[in-house]
């Protein structure tokens, strides 16, 4: 087990090492943040592009600001925005948990859906029911989440007045960003519950375990549904990162200020730092999450380790 | 952050965060800059704050004429018209208790032209100004390195606001930039990056106390979103409602639109370095080709005013007199023959691909040229890349989108950046005749003498068709019923000590 943890963690700082070099290279490909401060209003000279570009760092080479930049964040500094002024590490760091409760709560609300209508649709395979999930997910499926955010909070937000339609006012301002990605997902996840428990349900042991006269729910519940969850957790895993890109519209639409309202921000407006660190926090983020989830499989699958 | 959750949850339990506040004024905009600092942006966004929590030392009111501020009078003295005299306004006192005086004029101008306001964009905007020299407590003198008649006007906003020095000073630059101090009609309360700023009524405001005891800024840049909030009742005022949502607003039980003109101008830019729209008889061909009145009906659902220069009719150096060309198709028709354009010839157009609305304006253009026998390609970017990149080093087509309009209201600006030669986004028309004009509107102050140059700059660029403005911009503001004596600011830069909010 440790021998997996070491080189899966190995893996993940090559990994990080590739992600940073490519962000901080290609934002640098994309615009001049000397010149985006302009904004068209005014024609910078070249003197005072220069300074500008001397204040920001900008004008040193890119592996100078690159080799800086993760230095940087060995010591766990990464930088000073270039529109702030202020810390980048605090400012990811405040936007950290508003995005993470995003994440978490739409995942919630995915599960606690797709566990139940899975099941359901599993048990009563080609029923009435069953129909209705699978047409209903597919459905899902299909909604571009922008617009359902905005179809939610027409209905909630505007017409019903039930729930704030945008902002940051507490947990109530949770529930319909984490309903809008939460059903979203919640497509996906219940048609692997269904298909998952379906194979689940024709495998020998439970076949036997009925022909033990054992009640059918005994059967799905104790018997089927925990092996059924197992591709479940790597399946989650997967999705975090999905998860994450999918925060990233949804807190434009709902005014949520999390890490991808920062983000877009620092691409607006080429701040570098901001961007990297931004990046930087979400990679580590998302690498965690799966090494966790790779952890749970080897203790679920003793195969993984040694393969 | 925990404190933070709890006062949310606290505020929520008690029914606090939900409904609107009795005087509290809520707005909506798009962005939020991020730096409150007055040296450190160009953002409309800041504009549209910054006069609520500093002022200059000259003010423009929402009328545009520009009057007294933290500056009682003013005049120019010396033998060439190079010190302007300023008389400052006495018992003013900076939000955190500071006074305000020429010290505090004298740190401003140091610093916005000294090295920190060199790691900023303002400062270009201010290098006419050589030095401020203090006479005494209550008078300042701005001595000029070179003529610039538009100065008094930048004196009253963006970059010269007053800033307090000691504050300054005791501070390090993120803080300022997170809570500014200023002496405006209000003070920053609170401010949560990309979420909200509140604003407290200043009591001791030099202008007469606002009637209403808070504003909030709400940063939402979804614009139906924005507009969402409207209509649920939780905003007072939102910006740029989208045409399209125009109707939904107006639709509304307790809201209405309020358009207002706006100083940007949208224009068809001609590139005159490929040919063949380095023909001016293909560029009038193209001119008369294009209904922009039917445009302006159609795409912008009359949200717009058809103009013939690349400014707006609040700019100095208007002429009314001039027309637009009008839509001929026919006489269109025949120039590109004159011109011995071939009937298969094609024309690239570029612009931003995010702006829906000139997408649907660019594809109605490129329909009106293919009638009269253009083959025409569409071209989008990204904005940034747009304007630092394709624009200045004449990477676009034969055609191409720009949107313009100077807070400053004055036509130098425009024609200025967009005209005189080898300028930063004119890589590519030259002409001696308007390079002189534009210096010789700058060598003087009287601005009788200023419009007529600058009148005749913009029958130049008519005749010449340097470029084809396509029309003068509305801004539409969305705004609760309750909400009393609220002028929607045609250069976005809200004055709100007039408004109030009915119960």
């Amino acid at each position: 087990m440790l021998a997996f943890l070491i080189r899966r963690l190995g893996q993940s700082v090559f990994v990080l090492i590739g992600i940073t070099l490519f962000v901080s290279f290609t934002i640098r490909l994309s615009g001049d943040p000397a010149v985006a401060l302009f904004q068209g209003a005014s024609a910078p000279t070249p003197e005072q592009l220069a300074s500008i570009r001397q204040a920001l760092g900008t004008d040193r080479p890119f592996l100078q600001q690159y080799a800086e930049f993760v230095a940087g964040v060995a010591r766990g500094d990464l930088g000073t925005s270039f529109r702030t002024g202020g810390p980048v590490a605090a400012a990811v760091m405040q936007r950290f948990p508003t995005t993470v409760a995003l994440a978490l709560s739409s995942l919630a609300i995915s599960l606690l859906l797709a566990v139940p209508l899975g099941v359901l649709a599993a048990r009563r395979r080609g029923g009435v029911a069953d129909l209705i999930v699978r047409v209903v997910s597919l459905l899902g499926l299909s909604f571009p989440n922008f617009w359902l955010g905005i179809m939610l909070i027409l209905i909630f937000g505007v017409r019903l007045r039930w729930l704030p339609p945008s902002g940051y006012e507490g947990p109530v301002s949770l529930i319909l960003p984490s309903l809008t990605l939460g059903l979203i997902l919640a497509s996906t996840t219940t048609r692997l519950v269904r298909s998952s428990l379906l194979d689940v349900l024709n495998e020998q042991y439970v076949v036997t375990a009925r022909a033990k006269g054992i009640h059918e729910n005994a059967v799905v519940y104790l018997h089927a549904l925990r092996t059924a969850l197992i591709p479940l957790v790597t399946f989650v895993g997967l999705q975090i990162g999905g998860l994450i890109g999918g925060v990233v519209i949804i807190e434009k639409v709902f005014a949520w200020p999390g890490l991808g309202s920062l983000a877009l921000n620092a691409i607006a407006v080429r701040d570098y730092p901001m961007l990297q660190g931004t990046i930087v926090v979400l990679a580590v983020f998302i690498a965690a999450i799966n090494l966790l989830v790779d952890m749970s499989y080897a203790l679920l699958d003793p195969r993984v380790r040694v393969g | 952050m925990k404190t933070r959750l709890l006062a949310l949850t606290l505020a929520l339990a008690l029914g606090l965060g939900f409904a609107q506040q009795a005087n509290t004024l809520t707005i909506a905009q798009a962005q939020d800059p991020q730096s409150w600092d007055p040296i450190d942006t160009f953002f409309l966004a800041w504009g549209m704050i910054g006069s609520s929590i500093f002022d200059g030392l000259v003010e423009r009111d929402l009328d545009m004429e520009i009057g007294p501020g933290l500056a009682t009078s003013w005049e120019w003295i010396g033998d060439d018209d190079d010190r302007l005299r300023f008389t400052l306004r006495e018992g003013v006192t900076f939000h955190n208790g500071e006074p305000f005086d020429a010290e505090a004029v004298k740190f401003t101008f140091d610093r916005l032209l000294g090295e920190e306001g060199a790691a900023g964009p303002q400062q270009s905007n201010y290098t006419s100004i050589d030095r401020v020299e203090i006479v005494d407590a209550m008078t300042v003198d701005l001595v000029l390195a070179s003529p610039d008649p538009v100065l008094i006007t930048k004196l009253a906003g963006y970059g010269a606001m007053i800033v307090p020095p000691g504050y300054v000073a005791e501070n390090d630059d993120e803080t300022f930039n997170r809570m500014p101090v200023g002496t405006g009609p209000f003070k920053v309360v609170e401010y949560v990056s990309d979420d909200r700023l509140v604003l407290e009524a200043n009591p001791d405001y030099f202008g007469g106390a606002p009637s209403v005891d808070r504003v909030v800024f709400r940063f939402i840049e979804e614009p139906s979103t924005r507009v969402a909030e409207l209509q649920a009742g939780r905003v007072d005022i939102v910006q740029g409602v989208p045409i399209s949502l125009a109707g939904s607003v107006e639709n509304a039980p307790d809201a209405s639109i309020v358009p207002v003109g706006s100083p940007t101008v949208s224009a068809l830019r001609f590139n005159h370095c490929l040919a063949p729209t380095d023909d001016v008889v293909v560029r009038q061909a193209i001119a008369h080709a294009i209904d922009r009145e039917g445009i302006i009906d159609v795409i912008l659902e009359g949200y717009g005013t058809p103009i013939a220069s690349f400014q707006s009719s609040m700019s100095l150096g208007f002429d009314p007199e001039l027309e637009p060309y009008a839509y001929d198709p026919e006489l269109a028709q025949r120039l590109l023959a004159d011109a011995g354009v071939a009937s298969d010839a094609t024309v690239q157009i570029d612009f931003i691909g995010s702006d829906a609305i000139f997408r649907e304006v660019a594809q109605a253009t490129a329909s009106m040229l293919e009638a009269i026998g253009l083959n025409v390609e569409l071209v989008t970017h990204e904005t940034n890349t747009y304007y630092n990149e394709m624009v200045p080093e004449n990477r676009v087509g034969h055609l191409y989108y720009s949107g313009w309009g100077g807070w400053t209201l004055d036509f130098d600006n425009t024609a200025g950046l967009l005209y005189g030669t080898g300028q930063f986004w004119n890589p590519c028309f030259t002409s001696q005749e308007v390079d002189d004009l534009l210096v010789a509107q700058r060598q003087t102050y009287d601005q009788d003498e200023r419009e007529a140059i600058l009148q005749e700059i913009a029958r130049l660029e008519h005749s010449l068709l340097i470029d084809l403005p396509m029309y003068q911009h509305q801004n539409l503001w969305g705004v609760a019923d309750r909400v009393q004596g609220f002028q929607a600011p045609a250069d976005d830069r809200h004055d709100l000590t007039a408004v109030s909010l009915a119960n």
